[in-house]
């Protein structure tokens, strides 16, 4: 009886999320089949409909030919800004978000739970609040419209992020394991790099995940303190999507969107089973 | 070498002070054990040994130097901790090899030590293990391991056993009684396990709300305890406190209907406090069923009316009331199980160790 009825749940569950996932996956599958039709069918045929044979020239004309604006170079120059951008931002914000998380758990010293608290604070803060004043202090900076200037925005919004993440993986290793290193004779950066280094493989994976995906897909900082040649694909994808030579290239506009999110795509492909082992790990121990 | 000299030791974390004024001597090899209730400082002060917390005020010297504010890894000491704290991601090897490396001894040093060190505890069988995959018996093998490895001159064990099951616990107790006798090293130990602290100790210091109530063998510990915490603290089963009424310098107990008058050794001392009552501190080992041998001015027969017995297999615990207060007898299985069907035994008390505190301190008298 009750097999019947687990049974007959278990279909409905799993219907259930089928339909959702379906749902969920069904814009992408609309943006991959466009982009891969010529414009004559996109206008004569059916949205949902499949190619009636793969053509590859709109991916090409995303990759290196499209407008963005004055410029039809496509998406490759700025492709590769935000490669640029986003490789050492990851890497800083990463690194320093160790560090802190380290010393906010395991060195507790006066006040730093109050240190705490206002790097969480850190959190909260729209983008918008602070895009004229730090604006103001890249231009004092002379780092307005660079890409040092930009990954230093994206580092110093990211830490606060990744301090949270370090430091509550860390809180959850007892401090018995840092006395013991203590008296071993290692000193701070030695029982960083030796004894906590190694064992946050998981959080690192979450970190990076998570910092990629922020700063890959960021807009607004990027529009706002980009210059000419430092504009990350973002904003390269929206000047290209609004750029309208002749008629609207939704096929060209579908492979840009696809090429700009595919980095992220492939992040969470590689590692993303590690991200949800990670995000728990801090909570639930053993 | 390995003494440890501590004097008017305080620790406070703000308003609270957990150490109040500690004046302890340690000598070189000895096997000191601290003990006492959750929160009575014992763990605080061997932390500030181990240089893990500072010290408020006073100081502290291990061998000839004063180490009162030397940094921990200078105080050439090693701890074995509670939670064993292995290194999660290292082999077992690399845990026993951690300490040698960071003090950057000579490569072929390290490995004739790390080969001596597992021998001795037999772990070279596990040599490349990660702690993740031992039991919690070869845990604490590896922690000593890593301890031994740096022949410091200092031992310091924080509760090392708590976390092993009972038959492994005593097991693991006689090892490390064998190893301090081979290894001749002064060890600090923290337990809250009376019997850890009986059965290990050179000396015991019994410490309550931060303060050394009493630093001693575990004889005189045991048998002269300087007051009622010490004397109710270590015993198992505790001593048996009665409060009685002095009658000529003799303490009158009522047992069932019968009035006894028990003569105690120090008669005097008891007449000179001039207290009208004091509290009689008796083992239950000297209320036993009458021997046949025992003569001494201190022995005094009684019937007891037993309430309830647990037998405890080579013996047999009987209680009864003594001046309306509870009092745990120590009868041989055979004799208990009678007491449990008669509902009282003939029994006879043994005062000649009795020990007395006042009423209201608690203090010996």
């Amino acid at each position: 009886m009750s097999t019947i009825n687990q049974r007959l749940g278990r279909t409905l569950i799993y219907t259930l999320l089928i339909g959702f996932a379906l749902i969920y996956l069904a814009p992408l599958y609309v943006m991959l089949v466009t982009s891969l039709k010529d414009i004559e069918e996109i206008r004569s045929g059916n949205l949902i409909a499949l190619p009636e044979h793969l053509n590859f020239s709109a991916w090409s004309k995303a990759w290196n030919s499209a407008c963005t604006g004055s410029e039809c170079e496509g998406l490759a120059p700025y492709f590769w800004n935000s490669v640029r951008i986003v490789i050492p931002a990851v890497m800083l914000s990463t690194i320093i978000g160790a560090c802190n998380g380290y010393v906010l758990a395991q060195w507790q010293f006066k006040g730093s739970n109050m240190l705490f608290g206002a790097l969480l604070f850190g959190c909260f803060i729209p983008f918008q609040v602070i895009l004229l004043p730090m604006a103001k202090l890249l231009a004092w900076l002379g780092l307005a419209n660079t890409v040092v200037g930009l990954v230093g925005v994206h580092v110093v919004y990211g830490i606060t992020f990744t301090t949270l993440f370090f430091r509550n993986y860390y809180v959850a290793i007892p401090n018995e394991l840092v006395r013991a290193a203590r008296l071993d004779g290692a000193g701070f950066f030695a029982i960083f790099w030796r004894i906590f280094l190694p064992m946050s493989t998981p959080i690192f994976v979450v970190t990076v995940i998570w910092q990629f995906t922020q700063i890959w897909n960021d807009f607004l900082f990027g529009v706002v303190y980009s210059g000419p040649g430092t504009q990350p694909i973002t904003v390269a994808l929206n000047n290209l999507v609004n750029t309208s030579v002749g008629g609207k290239e939704y096929n060209v506009d579908m492979a840009a969107a696809i090429i700009a999110a595919l980095p992220t795509l492939l992040v969470y492909l590689v590692a993303g089973k590690y991200f949800v082992r990670g995000l728990t790990a801090g909570a639930v121990k053993g | 070498m390995g003494a440890i000299t501590i004097q008017e030791l305080t620790k406070s974390y703000g308003e609270t002070n957990v150490l109040k004024g500690i004046d302890l001597a340690i000598d070189d090899g000895e096997f000191l054990i601290l003990v006492g209730p959750s929160g009575c400082g014992k763990s605080t002060l061997m932390n500030c040994i181990a240089g893990l917390e500072d010290i408020t005020s006073g100081e502290l010297f291990i061998g000839d130097d004063n180490v009162t504010s030397v940094n921990p890894k200078d105080r050439d000491i090693a701890m074995v901790f509670q939670s064993y704290a292995l290194y999660p991601t290292m082999t077992v090897e690399r845990n026993i090899r951690f300490g040698l490396e960071m003090r950057k001894y000579p490569k072929d040093e390290i490995e004739s030590t790390v080969k001596d060190v597992a021998k001795l505890l037999q772990i070279e069988h596990l040599l490349d293990r990660k702690p993740s995959q031992l039991s919690g018996g070869q845990r604490q093998r590896v922690a000593m391991g890593r301890a031994l490895a740096r022949s410091p001159r200092v031992f310091l064990f924080d509760e090392p056993l708590s976390n092993l099951d009972a038959k492994l616990r005593v097991e693991m107790r006689t090892e490390i009684k064998k190893l301090h006798k081979r290894l001749g090293t002064t060890i600090v130990y923290v337990t809250h396990d009376q019997v850890e602290a009986m059965t290990l100790a050179d000396r015991i210091a019994v410490m309550k709300d931060g303060i050394v109530q009493q630093f001693g063998t575990p004889y005189e510990i045991y048998n002269d305890p300087a007051n009622r915490f010490v004397a109710d603290f270590m015993g198992s089963p505790a001593m048996n406190f009665v409060e009685c009424i002095v009658f000529e310098g003799n303490l009158i107990v009522e047992s069932g209907n019968q009035r006894h008058e028990v003569v105690i050794p120090n008669t005097q001392a008891v007449i000179d406090s001039g207290l009208e009552t004091v509290i009689l501190g008796l083992r239950p080992e000297m209320i036993t069923e009458p021997k046949p041998h025992a003569e001494s001015g201190y022995i005094t027969q009684m019937q007891l009316g037993v309430q309830v017995t647990e037998p405890t297999g080579p013996d047999t615990l009987a209680f009864g009331e003594w001046n309306g207060q509870e009092i745990q007898a120590r009868l041989s299985p055979e004799v208990g199980a009678q007491a449990e069907i008669d509902g009282e035994v003939q029994i006879q008390v043994d005062t000649g160790k009795a020990v007395l505190f006042h009423p209201q301190t608690g203090a010996r008298i």
